[in-house]
This record gives C-alpha cells, structure tokens and sequence, in this order.
C-alpha cells in the first residue's frame, strides 16, 4: 500500500502535487497552533472574561459587569503605576535612543581600530543575566558606601538615598535601563547602518559637509524607518519592564510605590493577593495598550529588508 | 590648523569616548566578579578597587555547600536545554512549511502566527498561572517547558533562513522518493545550521535569564531557577546578614558562562536579533 501511495505520487507529481505534499505542512505547523491555542490564545480568552468576575482563586467568581475596570481607573496606586512606566518609557526614548544612534555612529567609524573589541563590549549588557546585574546596582547604589555616592561622601556632601527616595529611585532604575538596553539598540541600528551606501557619504565628502552635517542630513534622514521601529521596541519593552524593579526594591515597588510598574502592580494584585478577576482587568488594559503599539511596529515590519 | 592634525585629533577623541564608555558599560561585570572573591564588608568598602584582605574562593564554597545553588544550576540547565531542543524542531518545521509550501489557509494561518507575537506574555501571566495550577503543573518542569516550545518568533526566523534555501534541492529529493519529512531532515535541516545555532542561542539566553514565569510557577529549593535562587538568598536573609559576597559569586555563575557563550558566537546571536526580530 504505501509502495502503491508512493507511486502513486511519484505520477501525480506532474499532475499537481500529492496527498503526502498536501497534508505535510498542516502538520509541520500544528505544534504552534496547538500550544499557542491552549497557552495563549484560551488563557487571553480566560483573561478577558474573567476581568469581568470577581474572584480569589477560591471561592465562586462573582460577575460584577465593568467595576474591575471602574476600580482600576480611579485606584491611585495604578495610575502612580501608570505614571512610573510612562516616565521609563519617555527615559529610554529620550536617552538610551539617542546614546545608542550615537553609540552605533561611533562604532561604525572607519577609523576606528579594533572596533569588534568595544562592539563585544558594549554588547555584553545585553546577554547578562537581569537578577545578577540587578544586584550589582543595589551594591552601587548603597546610600553609606556605594561607588555613585563615594564622590559626594569624599567632598563630605550628604549622600544620595538611591533607593530610600521617591525621586532618585526612578533615575536609579532608569539608569540601570540605560546600561542594560543601550547595547541592544546599538545592535539594531548597527544593522541600519550597513544598509546606508557608502556614495552618499563620499559625495558629501567632496561638498566639504563636515561630520555634524553628514550625520544630520544623511544618517538620520536614512535610519528614520529603522528610528521609528527600535521606538515601537523601545517602548513595548519599557511597558513590561518588572524584573530589574522587583529586585531592587526587594519586590515593594518602594519607596511608597514610587518606582512601580504596570506588570508589577499586576503581579501584586494578581499573584500576591489573588485578585485574579482584577489582576486579569489590569492584563488587559496593558494588552490593548500593547496591540495599538505593535500595529503601528507592523507598519515598519520590513524596515531591514532590502532584497524586496 | 593643519587639516591632517585635525582628523588625527578626532580620532583620538573617537577613540577615548568609545573605549572609556565600552569600559563604563562593563565596570559592573567587573565589579561583581572582582567581589565575589571578597566578604561582605568588604564588597561594601570605599574605594571598590581595594584588594580582599585574603584571596579566596570562600563565597563559591559556602555557595556550592550551604545553599541549593548546584539544584538551581542544573535545573535552569535542564529547562533552557530541552525548551531549546523542541524549539530547534518545532521552529524549523514550521519554518519550512511556510517558507516553502503553498497550502490552502497559508496566509490567514501566517495572519495568526503574527498575531500572536501582539499578545504580551503579562496579560496571560496571571490566567496562565490559574491554568498551570489546574492542570497541577505548579512546581513541575513541564511549565517551563511545554508552553514556550513553538515561539512565533522562532518561526520567523527559520522561515528566514529557509527561504533561502533552493528549492530544486528539495524537488530532486522528492523525484528521488524521499518523503516530506525526509526531505526537512536530510535537505533543509543540514543547510540552515547557522540559522539554528542562532536560534538556539536566543531561545537558551531567554530561558537562563527568565525570571517573572519561573518565579510563579516553581517553589522549592529543588525545582527553582539559577535567577530565582539567586533572589530568594537576598529574600530569605535577614536584612543585616544578606550574604552579598555569596550572592555576588552565584551572579558570576550565572552570568560570566554566557558571556563567555556570547563572545564566542557573538555572530550568529546579533544576526538572530537583526534578522529574526525584525525581518518578516
């Protein structure tokens, strides 16, 4: 039978295709579909339902129609949430963007001997484990004896509470942001640069535009498609930030909230008080939130594509 | 001024900003290594570039005896480790149905497959984790594996490097018998083995370096990850005794193999991130 199958395909070859040939690629993607359907696509099913119920996990769910959402609006801790995340968000468009043009500018250079040294270096950041790191700044920036406060502590000026004060706390966190994405960005718009012929430069050149001139009159005007995409990554990364925050604030949020994040009050209200009818509301004003941006990361999906 | 002497000077000065902010970026990495050979006071002694009064592996000792650090090492070996494999095969498969077939719902199926790349991982953090407990898969390996084995963005890339492969390879095989599965094992598989190394990288790295999921789903000293050791030693500590020389010398565990991992196949992982997070 399978030799009168084989046949069988062999003859219908010229005729179209046959029946091995048909199901074949059903079954080669059907892992995808099957785990995405029961661990994606149910659970955001569940989520979206379930923010309509209130329930701890325990006792019956209760329908409660939109409060969740009601509730979440008018609770103060999620908009200082909602505030913290946008002010990480607007940190690393306004800073760690810029540096990493820059950066990526810098290491591109010609004249630049052993540049896949410093690349390699820069780059590091990117692959180093979050937690590790984490700890590392926690230990920098100890208010007594931390290195970024040895130089007021030497001048005998009174130390920065890095991780007691509602203010530095974001610029520690976004500082540790800006060391950890900087080399990421860097890789990307690394990648746009090759894509830049090299005439428009040597015709430049020969204008006698000088490096400034280059870089804002052909660089940028180039690199714009791929800006405008690393600025979708950018902020679709900042909006889920949580690791770094919850270890360096031993998992508060603190001081006060005021340096919480969206995904941390979600797996506060969610997983520490099983709120799961709430916790399910927040997933999905952050998932509307994140779909708006990754429609707009789609319309710059084939920025590095040059063959077509 | 001399022209010559002027490009001479920015070069220099490209050189001093590039190597002073390459040495900035990995101050940190220093650090930590430089203290895991140090005690805790003395990881919090002004000026950090002092020498430890007495050289020792001491924090990698109590490391290795006192706590469960070689459980939480093997078990983010063993998750990333066969995540990576089914990865490697579900990724590619797929790949090279969507790269070179054309079959009936092709292109609403790839309409979903993108899709699904919209949805963030959080908004099914906690319904996931309702899902994980009711199928009694807290606290067992198969939640760190089995929903994180066929990535979208996988898919892509394979899809990527497939493309590229010629497809009279593939009708010759086919002229010759082989079957559809055959033809993905011995033609496709063996031409895209950089595409798979740079896969395997990335989905490794996500899976080491994961920490909000494992976190969740595993409790236990014997099931929990490198990451989550690491931050229940500073949680199960007392405020004055955080062991940081101890917690140091696991962070230099965790992180020093896979930089090293990166600097060695730097290529294939920075041509991953490109291709595969930003390509269609």
């Amino acid at each position: 039978m399978v030799q009168a199958a084989v046949t069988r395909g062999r003859e219908a070859r010229h005729g179209g295709g046959f029946q091995q040939h048909k199901l074949a690629p059903y079954a080669f993607i059907s892992p995808f579909y099957v785990l995405f359907g029961f661990f994606f696509l149910a659970p955001s099913l569940i989520a979206l339902v379930l923010s309509l119920f209130r329930w701890d996990g325990i006792n019956d769910p209760r329908f409660v129609l939109a409060r969740n959402y009601g509730r979440l609006l008018s609770d103060k801790v999620f908009a200082q949430a909602a505030t913290n995340t946008a002010i990480y968000a607007i940190a690393s468009l306004l800073i760690v963007l810029p540096l990493a043009l820059v950066l990526a500018v810098l290491l591109n250079a010609k004249s630049l001997r052993f540049s896949n040294v410093w690349r390699a270096m820069y780059f590091t950041p990117v692959v180093t484990s979050t937690v590790a790191i984490t700890l590392v700044f926690q230990i920098l920036y100890n208010r007594d004896t931390g290195l970024l406060n040895a130089p007021l502590i030497n001048l005998g000026l009174e130390p920065i509470y890095w991780l007691g004060d509602r203010y530095w706390i974001k610029v520690a966190i976004i500082i540790l942001i800006i060391w950890r994405s900087t080399g990421l960005l860097t890789i990307y718009f690394l990648a746009g640069l090759q894509s830049i012929p090299e005439e428009l430069y040597e015709a430049a050149s020969i204008d006698g535009a000088s490096m400034l001139q280059k870089f804002f009159s052909i660089t940028i005007p180039m690199l714009r498609p791929i800006i405008l995409f690393v600025s979708i990554i950018v902020l679709l990364s900042s909006i889920q930030i949580f690791d770094e925050i919850h270890i360096l604030t031993s998992g508060t949020g603190g001081p006060a909230n005021a340096s919480m994040s969206i995904v941390q009050y979600l797996y506060e209200r969610g997983y520490t008080r099983l709120r799961l009818g709430f916790a399910s509301a927040v997933g999905t004003v952050l998932f509307a939130t994140v779909f708006i941006l990754s429609l707009l990361q789609l319309q710059w999906y084939g920025v590095f594509r040059k063959e077509d | 001024m001399d022209e010559r002497f002027g490009q001479r000077l920015g070069v220099i000065a490209l050189h001093v900003v590039v190597i002073s902010g390459a040495l900035l970026t990995v101050a940190p990495i220093a650090f930590m290594i430089y203290s895991s050979f140090k005690t805790t006071t003395e990881i919090f002694t002004l000026p950090p570039w002092l020498p430890p009064a007495e050289w020792s592996f001491k924090n990698y000792e109590t490391l290795l005896t006192s706590w469960h650090f070689p459980y939480w090492y093997a078990n983010s070996i063993i998750y990333a480790a066969v995540v990576t494999l089914f990865v490697l095969f579900f990724c590619s498969l797929a790949g090279f149905a969507f790269a070179k077939y054309s079959f009936r719902g092709k292109n609403v199926l790839f309409i979903i497959l993108i899709g699904s790349t919209m949805i963030p991982f959080q908004l099914i953090l906690i319904p996931l984790f309702i899902l994980m407990s009711r199928i009694d898969w807290v606290n067992h390996p198969a939640s760190m594996i089995i929903p994180w084995m066929a990535p979208a963005f996988g898919i892509f890339l394979m899809r990527q490097y497939i493309q590229a492969v010629p497809t009279e390879l593939m009708e010759s095989a086919r002229i010759d018998g082989a079957s559809e599965f055959r033809i993905y094992a011995q033609v496709v598989v063996p031409l895209v083995r950089p595409g798979l190394t740079t896969l395997a990288i990335l989905t490794f790295l996500g899976s080491w370096n994961s920490f909000i999921w494992p976190l969740m789903v595993l409790r236990g000293n014997e099931v929990i990850t490198l990451p989550v050791g690491i931050a229940t030693m500073r949680s199960q500590a007392t405020a004055s005794q955080i062991p940081y020389g101890e917690m140091m010398a696991a962070a230099t565990l965790v992180s020093v193999p896979v930089i090293v991992l990166f600097l060695m196949l730097q290529r294939y992982f920075i041509s991953g991130l490109t291709i595969g997070a930003v390509k269609g």
